[in-house]
């Protein structure tokens, strides 16, 4: 190391460190006008918005350029808590000012982000001229161009997605949890290209459909999730128990009674709170030998089940000293909750 | 003399040579860092945290807060874990044997009853004396338990929780509103995948705090506080990002890290009787999870914020500092095979290898280098023009790495809003290079002493109302 | 229609919601619609505007700072001067068990956000033509 080195090495480091504070200070100060001057019409915009979103105002009252950007912020945020009409007029104002085309051609942009900030932004923006591109964005290379695309039609509640969503959801291309809730959203549309995913041969996928269609289904879904109770697959015997639970099947009793003697734990627990659910109170005593005997998950399971079926027996079961912790907090719990 | 002057150079080469490893390190993560906080950015514009918010696929999460004498502070600690926006979660509160009004503050304030729970005993812990439920709140449970440290009472709530993961807080920390929900989208993202996920610890001296929530971010009054702000940002926007970036973070704060609960069940827990248990932990996931060759992530998000308490006075600030040094040693030692080991992948060529070297010998070899160059400057053996402009330099560096950390926080997050702020932070970016940083380092040094000597025990707490808050372990700085 | 009237005649709402987007959003359509609109930000300003200014129907969000809109509903079910004071819950959280919590804790009726102000416009003045 020469002193030369060490004398340019230190330069360098000033004049980088002095860059960056004077781009800082630089920053600031046009964050603080941008600030002032967004808090200054504000108000007014915010009132333009609902009222736009509300349908209250004809095309020609609205804003100039330099106001579209913000206003167009406003009315893609109030479109994540409307729905209805509401978010028919947000879309003639997207429509209306070319931002739908915009956001459709950054769907080809060649980063991904904001290929997925696209995809993203069109379905907080309401236009059913979307869906046709985020379709095919479900199949685009990065996973957050996928995800936001299958988030988006969600948001637009298009018939027309349901498929590809359910295939892109089985096929692992979108998150469960973001592809699932897409479907939720769709509501009881979904339901029918989901419940063939019933006995699919792979056992993700039927879990997956199993799970859905309980969220979103009725009682006629009832039979066929019945069947998953015997499943090969532990974790779908499980999602057809909860599903049943949730639906309150009753004619699913005689199964879920069975699955209490499920070989695999977390299974029972879900048979337990099913038929807690479902309301069956001649289980009462298969739950209280469960709660009192078997593994923690189940017995707590079974214990709750009880709460809810038969708090009589709960409590006089409780009173016994060797009846074990479970029943003990289920017992305790429906005394906190009178 | 000769073999004095020898010894010298020997070791003002290896302080040199440390010098300028070190730099060239931070300078990588630095750059390293500004790629992935601005992918993290862009990412935030289109991450469906209101879907996830609504869902009913999210996964229901266990929120674990273990206190000991926290009076002060519990009540709106509680208060505003219960008001996180998740869909389904429950809030454990473990009380470790406090010996101040914790419990009856609770109490009193959620409307406590005694309630017997079920408790897992897979991980061992104390004795637990009571458990409460709140008529005001079903998702709150009290468990009060013989006193045993925090990662005692930590399994003590991993025993008691009902969900697949568990979030572990510190009894001072104000968690945003939707921290939980951003800490959680990588599990959201690969459920199967993530083991865990930590977010950004912050410092809330200062800040203006309203029920339980930062409602406006301040800088402290206090200069020591103001130069930990900004060292939190070298260690948590530069640090943790890089090393999660390499698949090898092995820090997740204490103060507030989401885990799988089974897999914590499976590698036995938190460890009793350390003060580094957060680094410890992470460790011996990585290890398991490594040893028997599955897939796994653990991240580092940047945004979901914590806020705690930062020391601000001296005495208190040198007992933390020497409990993480200390922390980090237990963790890095109990460890040691995964250094330098291929089969840890960059873990254990990389990760650990630099902690031990940069992390944990390092403070030594500046606390020797310092005199040792000073002396053969004055002895002659080095050059005195070459001394003062490498010592210029270095400190250089030091204020190079501390601003673009700043300018890291200010262009991403932009969390100080006021332009006095912004400029003290600047000053602070570079003051803390001439003196506090080097302060540090004698306390860091100190902390080696103390894991020598074996040391035992939490050292005592000066701050009103906290516990052992500031063990975040080796976790929330470094 | 015998709706209580506030002290101008019109029927006074209150709207409580730390998310200022509702508040703009529920306003705007109550107000066309011919209410008075009081707005809140979170559950204390709620309740101390409930007490004081005694709306003829309170519109509340569950998640909101302080106190949440359960704790309100509650607060204002245990107190006779706003016992029989009918309340609206809005809310995002859809699981049964909050569904099942904000009636027991005394609300006349839930809004699932996101919501239709044709729906929202439609309840309210259910609820106030049905007094």
């Amino acid at each position: 190391m020469t002193l030369d080195a060490v004398v340019w090495t230190a330069l360098v480091l000033t004049a980088a460190g002095s860059l960056s504070v004077y781009l800082l200070a630089v920053r600031r100060l046009y964050l603080m006008r941008s600030d002032r001057r967004y808090s200054a019409g504000g108000e007014r915009l915010a009132t333009l918005a609902a009222a736009l979103a509300a349908g209250d105002l004809e095309p020609a009252n609205d804003p100039a350029q330099a106001e579209l950007e913000l206003l167009a912020e406003l009315l893609a945020r109030y479109s994540r808590q409307l729905t209805g009409e509401a978010r028919s007029n947000i879309a003639a104002f997207f429509e209306r000012h070319g931002l739908i085309a915009r956001e459709l051609a950054h769907l080809g942009h060649r980063r991904p982000w904001r290929r997925a900030r696209a995809a993203f932004l069109l379905g907080d923006m309401c236009s059913q001229q979307a869906v046709e591109p985020l379709l095919r964005a479900l199949d685009d290379p990065s996973r957050d161009v996928r995800s936001a695309a299958a988030r988006s039609l969600g948001r637009l509640g298009s018939g027309r997605a349901v498929e590809p969503l359910v295939r892109a959801l089985v096929e692992q291309r979108v998150p469960r949890a973001v592809g699932g809730h897409a479907l939720l959203t769709l509501g009881s549309e979904a339901l029918g290209p989901l419940r063939p995913l019933i006995l699919d041969t792979e056992a993700v996928v039927r879990a997956t459909a199993v799970e859905l269609v309980g969220l979103l289904g009725d009682a006629n879904d009832a039979g066929l999730l019945t069947d998953r109770l015997r499943d090969s697959a532990a974790e779908v015997r499980a999602k057809a128990a909860r599903a049943l639970g949730r639906l309150g099947a009753e004619e699913a009793t005689m199964a879920l009674r069975e699955a209490l003697g499920d070989r695999i734990g977390f299974v029972r627990a879900n048979a337990a709170i099913a038929l807690g659910l479902v309301g069956d109170r001649a289980s009462a005593p298969a739950l209280l030998e469960m709660a009192r005997s078997d593994e923690f998950d189940p017995a707590h399971a079974a214990a709750r089940a009880l709460s809810r079926l038969y708090p009589e027996l709960l409590w006089s079961a409780a009173r016994d000293s060797t009846s074990g912790p479970h029943l003990a907090e289920a017992a305790d719990l429906t005394a906190v909750a009178r | 003399m000769t073999a004095l002057r020898a010894a010298l150079e020997v070791i003002s080469l290896v302080a040199f040579g440390y010098f300028t490893a070190l730099s060239a390190i931070y300078l990588v993560f630095t750059a390293l860092a500004w790629r992935a906080v601005r992918r993290y950015r862009r990412a935030r514009s289109y991450s469906a945290v209101e879907e996830a918010f609504a869902s009913p696929l999210t996964p229901p999460v266990s929120v674990l807060l273990p206190a000991f004498n926290e009076e002060a502070g519990i009540v709106e600690s509680v208060r505003s874990l219960l008001g996180l926006r998740y869909p389904e979660f429950e809030v454990i509160v473990v009380n470790d044997g406090s010996l101040d009004r914790t419990l009856a503050r609770l109490a009193e304030a959620f409307d406590l009853v005694p309630a017997r729970k079920a408790l897992r005993t897979i991980l061992p812990c104390a004795r637990v004396r009571a458990t409460y439920a709140s008529r005001r709140h079903p998702e709150l449970w009290v468990i009060d338990k013989e006193n045993g440290g925090k990662p005692d009472a930590l399994n003590c709530g991993i025993g008691a929780a009902r969900y697949p993961y568990f979030c572990a807080v510190d009894a001072d920390a104000m968690l945003e509103e939707d921290a939980l929900l951003r800490v959680a989208k990588p599990i959201l993202d690969d459920p199967g995948l993530v083991a865990a996920a930590g977010g950004i610890v912050r410092i809330a001296n200062g800040c203006r705090v309203e029920h339980g929530r930062v409602t406006e971010v301040r800088l402290p009054r206090s200069r020591l506080a103001v130069f930990q702000v900004v060292e939190y940002f070298r260690a948590f926007l530069v640090g943790r990002i890089g090393w999660s970036g390499m698949r090898s973070l092995l820090i997740i704060s204490g103060a507030f890290g989401l885990f799988r609960r089974n897999l914590v069940e499976a590698v036995g827990g938190y460890a009793r009787g350390t003060v580094g248990e957060d680094v410890e932990l992470v460790l011996r996931l990585h290890r398991y999870l490594r040893e028997r060759g599955e897939a796994y992530r653990i991240e580092f998000v940047p945004d979901p914020v914590a806020w705690t308490e930062a020391p601000e006075d001296v005495a208190t600030l040198s007992r933390q500092r020497r409990r993480w040094q200390r922390g980090l040693g237990e963790a890095l030692w109990l460890h040691r095979r995964v250094a330098f080991n291929p089969r840890y992948g960059l873990l254990g060529t990389l990760a650990v290898p630099y902690f031990l070297v940069f992390e944990l010998v390092g403070p030594v070899v500046e606390l020797v280098g310092y005199p040792a160059v000073v002396a053969s400057a004055a002895l002659g053996t080095l050059s005195v023009k070459f001394f003062a402009a490498f010592f210029v330099t270095a400190i250089l560096v030091g204020v190079f790495l501390s601003i673009s950390a700043l300018l890291l926080e200010e262009y991403n997050f932009r969390r100080y809003g006021d332009d006095g702020d912004a400029a003290r932070m600047v000053a602070a970016a570079i003051g803390e290079n001439l003196g506090y940083r080097q302060l540090v380092t004698v306390w860091r040094v100190l902390g080696l002493v103390d894991l020598a000597r074996r040391r035992r025990g939490w050292g005592e707490m000066r701050r009103q109302g906290l516990g052992y808050t500031p063990a975040g372990g080796a976790s929330k700085g470094r | 229609m015998s709706v209580a009237m506030a002290t101008n005649g019109t029927p006074l709402v209150l709207v409580a919601d730390d998310d200022p987007d509702i508040l703009t959003l529920v306003g705007f359509r109550l107000e066309r619609a011919g209410y008075e609109v009081l707005p809140a930000r979170d559950g204390e300003e709620a309740l101390a505007l409930a007490l004081e200014r005694q709306p003829d129907l309170a519109i509340l969000d569950v998640m909101m700072p302080k106190l949440d809109g359960y704790e309100v509903t509650q607060r204002l079910r245990d107190d006779p001067a706003t016992s029989g004071m009918p309340v609206i819950l809005l809310t995002a959280r859809v699981q049964e068990a909050d569904i099942t919590r904000g009636f027991e804790a005394g609300a006349d009726d839930y809004i699932k956000k996101p919501f239709s102000p044709q729906e929202l416009r439609a309840r309210v003045q259910a609820i106030l033509g049905r007094r």
